[in-house]
Formats: C-alpha cells, sequence, structure tokens
C-alpha cells in the first residue's frame, strides 16, 4: 500500500484554480521529487497535505486513512512531518529546545508534573534529552545544543528543521526547498544527509526543489507541475528527457 | 552529555541567583526590622513590592513567554482582590484562626482571577497583537466599572444585587452589606504582611520557573517564536495559550488578595485597578527585560520605590519618573548601549583576563 495516495486534489482561491486534478502515489522509503516553475503550486500541494489549506475537491490517504479535512496538529499526529521554505524556526529557544518540542507528543507529562517536579519530570526529560541528542548528532549538531536556534548558520539551520520535523516521528516527510540560499558544498552535504536520513529512519521523503543537480541525483521519481496541473510525471530520467518539461520547465 | 549537562547547569544556575536574590532581600529586611533601622516610608512600601513582584512575574509569563500583549493584568487582581475580601469579611467571626483563613482567601482570589481568565481567554486569545491588546484593556475595564459599581447584600432571604444603590437592595433590618457600590468593602481583615508577601512570591516564581523549564512551558515558546512551525510539530495552540494566560491570571488575582487584606477598605477606582496599573505592571516587565523573570521583579522594585523617594520633589516628580524611564530604556535596549555593555561586561572583563594569561603562558612556553 503506498504511504501516500492523493486523488484529484484541488483548490480554488476565489476564480483562481491553485491546483487543479493532483495525482500522486508514493511507495514506502520513496524519494519523491515535485518540481515546477515559480508559481505553479508545489508549495499549496504541501499546505494541501499538511491541513494549512482545506482542498475544495479531492482528497488525500495516509497508509490507507484519509487524512483531507482534518487540522494540522492531527495531520502531524497521524505521520506528515514537513519544513518551510523561508525556515521556521523556534529562533529564541535553544537548538535542543526545538528538537524537545518536536518530541512533544511523544514523551508526555502534564503540566501539575512540571511545575511540582515530581519524579516523572526528571525521568520523561532524561529520557527526552537523550533521544533529541541523539537526533542532534545525525546532523551534527550535538555541539551546538546550548545555542540559541537563530545563532546558527544558515545550512544548519535547516538541518535543525529537518531533526525537529523527525522528532515528531513522522511516516512521511515534506521538504520545502531544503537547498535554498545554499552553495554548491552545502548542496551536496545535504544531499547525502537526505539520502542517509531516507536510510537510517526507513523513511519516506517527498521535497519541492529547483537545484536539478539535487533533483537528478537522489529523486527516484519526480512530479513536475505547472500552472496547477500536473504537467508530467514518472522516474526521473524519463521525466527529465520529457520535450514538454523541457520546455515548460528545464529550458532548452 | 556534557552539552547537555551544560545548559541542565545554566537553566538551574539562573533560577538559583533569582531565589537567591529573594532570600537575600529577605534576610536583609528582617535583619533591619530587628534592629529597628528601617524607615516608615520603607516599611510601609513592603507588602505592596511584593504584590507588584508578584504582578510582574506573572504579567511575564503572558508578554515575554506567551509573546501576548495583555492589558488587563489589574483587571485579574481587581476579581482576586474582591472574592477574597468577600470571603474574609463573611468568615471573619466564623473562622477566627488567620492561618487557617488567609490561605483559604488566597486560594480562593486565585481561583477565582483564574475562572475568569479561562473565561475571558477562550474567546480573546484567538485575536492577535494589538487586537488582543485592545481587547484585554476593554475587558479590564469592564471588570473594574462592574466590581466598582455594583451593590451586593445578604440576608435570611439569600444573596442580593443592584446596580442602583445601597437602599434598593431591600434587604432585612438583619441584613449584611458586603460590597458597597463605589464605596466598596471595608471591614477586611489586615492580615497581609511581609512575610506572606514573600512567601507569595517565592511560590509564584517557583511555579513560573518551573513551568517555563517543562514540556507545557517549551510549547508556550514554541508558539510564541512561530505559530505556524508549532501546529506543524503538532503543538496545540488554543490549549498551551489559555494554560499561560490562566495561571498569569491566577498570579494576578493572588497578588490583589495581598492587595486587599494590606487596606481596610477596598474600592475598585480607575487608580488602583484600572487600565493606569495594567500599564504600570506592563512597564515593569518592559523595563526589566521581556522573558526575563528577574529582570521583571528588579524593575518592579526600582519603578516602586522611586517615586515614592522623589515625593519630596513634588510636582517634579512625575516628570524625573518619566526620564528615568526613558534613560533606563536607552541605557538597556538601544543597540549601541548593548554593544557597550558587552564589551565592558565584568564576565567579559574576566575572560579577557583569563584568556590574556594563558595565551602569555603559551608565550613562555
Amino acid at each position: 500500500m503506498a504511504v501516500l495516495e492523493a486523488e484529484n486534489l484541488g483548490i480554488t482561491f476565489g476564480g483562481l484554480k491553485a491546483v487543479d486534478n493532483f495525482n500522486i502515489k508514493i511507495e514506502k522509503g520513496e524519494l519523491y521529487g515535485l518540481i515546477g516553475p515559480n508559481g505553479a503550486g508545489k508549495t499549496t500541494v504541501f499546505n494541501l497535505l499538511t491541513g494549512v489549506y482545506r482542498p475544495t475537491e479531492g482528497k488525500a490517504t495516509l497508509n490507507g486513512k484519509v487524512i483531507t479535512g482534518k487540522k494540522t496538529i492531527d495531520i502531524n499526529k497521524a505521520g506528515i512531518a514537513r519544513t518551510f521554505q523561508n525556515i521556521r524556526l523556534f529562533s529564541q529557544m535553544s537548538v535542543l529546545d526545538n528538537v524537545k518540542v518536536g518530541l512533544h507528543n511523544k514523551y508526555k507529562y502534564g503540566m501539575m508534573t512540571g511545575i511540582f517536579r515530581l519524579p516523572k519530570y526528571f525521568k520523561t526529560e532524561a529520557a527526552m534529552d537523550e533521544e533529541a541528542m541523539e537526533l542532534l548528532k545525525v546532523f551534527e549538531l550535538d555541539g551546538e545544543a546550548d545555542y540559541l536556534a537563530s545563532n546558527l548558520p544558515y545550512g544548519k539551520q535547516r538541518k535543525l528543521e529537518i531533526a525537529r520535523a523527525l522528532a515528531t516521528q513522522p511516516k512521511l516527510l515534506l521538504l520545502d526547498e531544503p537547498a535554498a540560499g545554499m552553495n554548491p558544498n552545502e548542496t551536496a552535504e545535504l544531499m547525502e544527509t537526505i539520502r542517509f536520513v531516507r536510510d537510517k529512519f526507513d523513511m519516506t521523503i517527498l521535497l519541492i526543489e529547483h537545484d536539478m543537480k539535487l533533483v537528478s541525483g537522489i529523486c527516484e521519481k519526480l512530479t513536475v507541475l505547472n500552472f496547477g496541473q500536473v504537467l508530467c510525471q514518472g522516474k526521473t530520467s524519463d521525466v527529465l528527457n520529457n520535450p514538454q518539461v523541457i520546455t515548460a520547465y528545464l529550458g532548452e | 552529555m556534557a552539552e547537555k549537562r551544560l545548559k541542565l547547569k545554566k537553566n538551574t544556575k539562573n533560577n538559583t541567583i533569582t531565589y537567591a536574590l529573594v532570600l537575600a532581600v529577605f534576610l536583609l529586611i528582617e535583619i533591619m526590622q530587628g534592629t529597628g533601622n528601617i524607615s516608615s516610608l520603607l516599611s510601609g512600601l513592603l507588602v505592596p513590592l511584593c504584590m507588584y513582584s508578584i504582578l510582574a512575574v506573572s504579567l511575564n509569563l503572558t508578554v515575554g513567554i506567551l509573546g501576548e500583549l495583555s492589558l488587563g493584568h489589574a483587571g485579574f487582581m481587581c476579581i482576586g482582590a474582591y472574592a477574597s475580601s468577600i470571603f474574609s469579611v463573611v468568615t471573619q467571626n466564623t473562622i477566627t484562626n488567620v492561618w487557617i483563613r488567609f490561605p483559604i482567601a488566597i486560594l480562593i482570589g486565585g481561583l477565582f482571577a483564574a475562572v475568569f481568565g479561562i473565561l475571558i481567554g477562550i474567546p480573546i486569545l484567538r485575536l492577535k497583537g494589538d487586537y488582543l491588546a485592545i481587547v484585554t484593556l476593554a475587558f479590564g475595564e469592564i471588570i473594574k466599572n462592574v466590581l466598582g459599581s455594583i451593590y451586593v447584600g445578604y440576608d435570611s432571604h439569600g444573596v442580593h444585587m443592584t446596580f442602583e444603590s445601597a437602599s434598593s437592595l431591600d434587604m432585612e433590618p438583619d441584613g449584611t452589606l458586603l460590597i458597597n457600590g463605589p464605596l466598596g468593602i471595608s471591614g477586611t481583615p489586615n492580615d497581609s504582611n511581609f512575610i506572606v508577601g514573600i512567601v507569595l512570591l517565592a511560590i509564584t516564581l517557583i511555579v513560573v520557573l518551573n513551568f517555563i523549564n517543562s514540556r507545557a512551558g517549551r510549547a508556550v515558546m514554541s508558539l510564541r517564536d512561530n505559530r505556524i512551525a508549532a501546529e506543524s510539530v503538532g503543538i496545540n495552540v488554543t490549549k498551551y495559550k489559555l494554560m499561560a494566560f490562566t495561571i498569569s491570571a491566577f498570579f494576578a488575582g493572588i497578588a490583589g488578595v495581598l492587595y486587599s487584606h494590606n487596606l481596610s477598605i477596598l474600592a475598585a477606582t480607575s487608580k488602583n485597578f484600572g487600565y493606569n496599573m495594567s500599564i504600570m505592571i506592563l512597564v515593569f516587565v518592559v523595563l526589566g527585560g521581556i522573558g526575563s523573570i528577574r529582570g521583571s521583579m528588579i524593575a518592579a522594585c526600582v519603578l516602586t520605590i522611586i517615586p515614592e523617594k522623589l515625593r519630596e520633589l513634588q510636582d517634579y516628580r512625575m516628570l524625573i519618573y518619566a526620564i528615568v524611564l526613558i534613560v533606563m530604556m536607552l541605557l538597556t535596549s538601544s543597540p549601541k548601549m548593548v554593544k557597550f555593555w558587552e564589551a565592558h561586561s565584568p564576565k567579559r572583563f574576566i575572560e579577557d583576563k583569563f584568556r590574556s594569561k594563558k595565551s602569555k603562558a603559551k608565550g613562555v612556553q
């Protein structure tokens, strides 16, 4: 069974069809790319999948369960985590605390337990610290655990955002332009990280990206969006050689 | 692991300084009182100082940690003051032991304010920024005006309530007048004292600081920093906003209890529970540093003592107060001064010394 399946997903803002008749099927463990020119509706698709917008038509299922119409936090609990095109970290909190917020729904104790420092508080916090540090180690951020998130360099902020998303124990990870604003070296490193995340956490990943080197390097399948409609879909090499895609997006 | 320990240590260290500061001030005042070295001005200010500190710390939870501007804090204080005063007046003759009556009064004051915090919070926390500030301001004024004009009394037939006048309550001759309209509640026992105040302040600090450093506190701060991202990692926005707002209201209510039990007549006027008061608490928070619990406490004390000390200057008092405020803001917040303090802080000085010694030692080798 596919991890994510969308059928005829669409949304209209006033008279504008931002996304129309969007279909996608992502199998477990796949690295799937979503590409297309600016304004094609790629981020809108992410917002539809994560409940930021409510689709006006169609439906999406995660492991067979319908997620359309649910709230963002419920969709996250169901198993979709995302990062943002413009980085959204908890900038005035420490790097460690950012990840611990991601672990919020995995480790639970009540407000009163926290205020009165009952034994459960110390036990749970220790477990949270340990798991958060493990995640940070994966992204080589453990040395900066104590820093404010806003003091991290750009590339590390991107990584922290991925770490925080992974902390919510997702089944599907959505990455919105992870390589935006990165130099070629950082992009190469990021490619390694994404591939590593997929293998280590056995994760299914859907990513939006403009950097064709990254896309052709790691994505196994692609969907090309243009003016809110699917232009082409399939294996990366086939899609990138499709004449329609070349005229609409890649250029001669 | 080393990093983790360092961080925990840093938090604990910071909180320990705050607690130690309160303890030191408490001991100092006790010694001064014991040896009779305290001025009548200062001894009269002791309870208000505790009260303002509690207000500032609790408002900082809304403004600094939740990141929402609330201008109705005095309203919650007003509810706490009235609820506890009514309780104390009614039970004064039945519960004669102060050590039983006053703690119950404190709890009642806090809980009433917290309930109103929830009731008001549910609709208004959907708003953001300026809009939220305006609505909290309005709610604070409504609470003050209603309590400042209501007449409440009780007799053998039950409780009577009116907005007209004391005589239109139509009570039996055995009835007791509880709230006498604009004249308020009289006969509240004077149970507040410095020790109770400092204990309540300590409790406020422990609860607020522990809350901030817990799972719920992190959730609240994540809402402040980025609501959309917080939602995307599964944080329930309404729940945690309401939680912080309610705790904040609870302690404002407790400050109100301290206030009402320090005076024999409690009346809701624009001077004590109006928006001026709310804004003054906000000034404590902003001046002490938004999000800095210790800072807001210190600011509350300094800004309460300065106007009293300046009383001799009469008409120029508020002028100088305003100048002090502006100068302090500039000294602590303007980018140039922040840079200056960073470059000349004692910590930096020691670190530099240490480093130069180290490099010298290397040079010798």
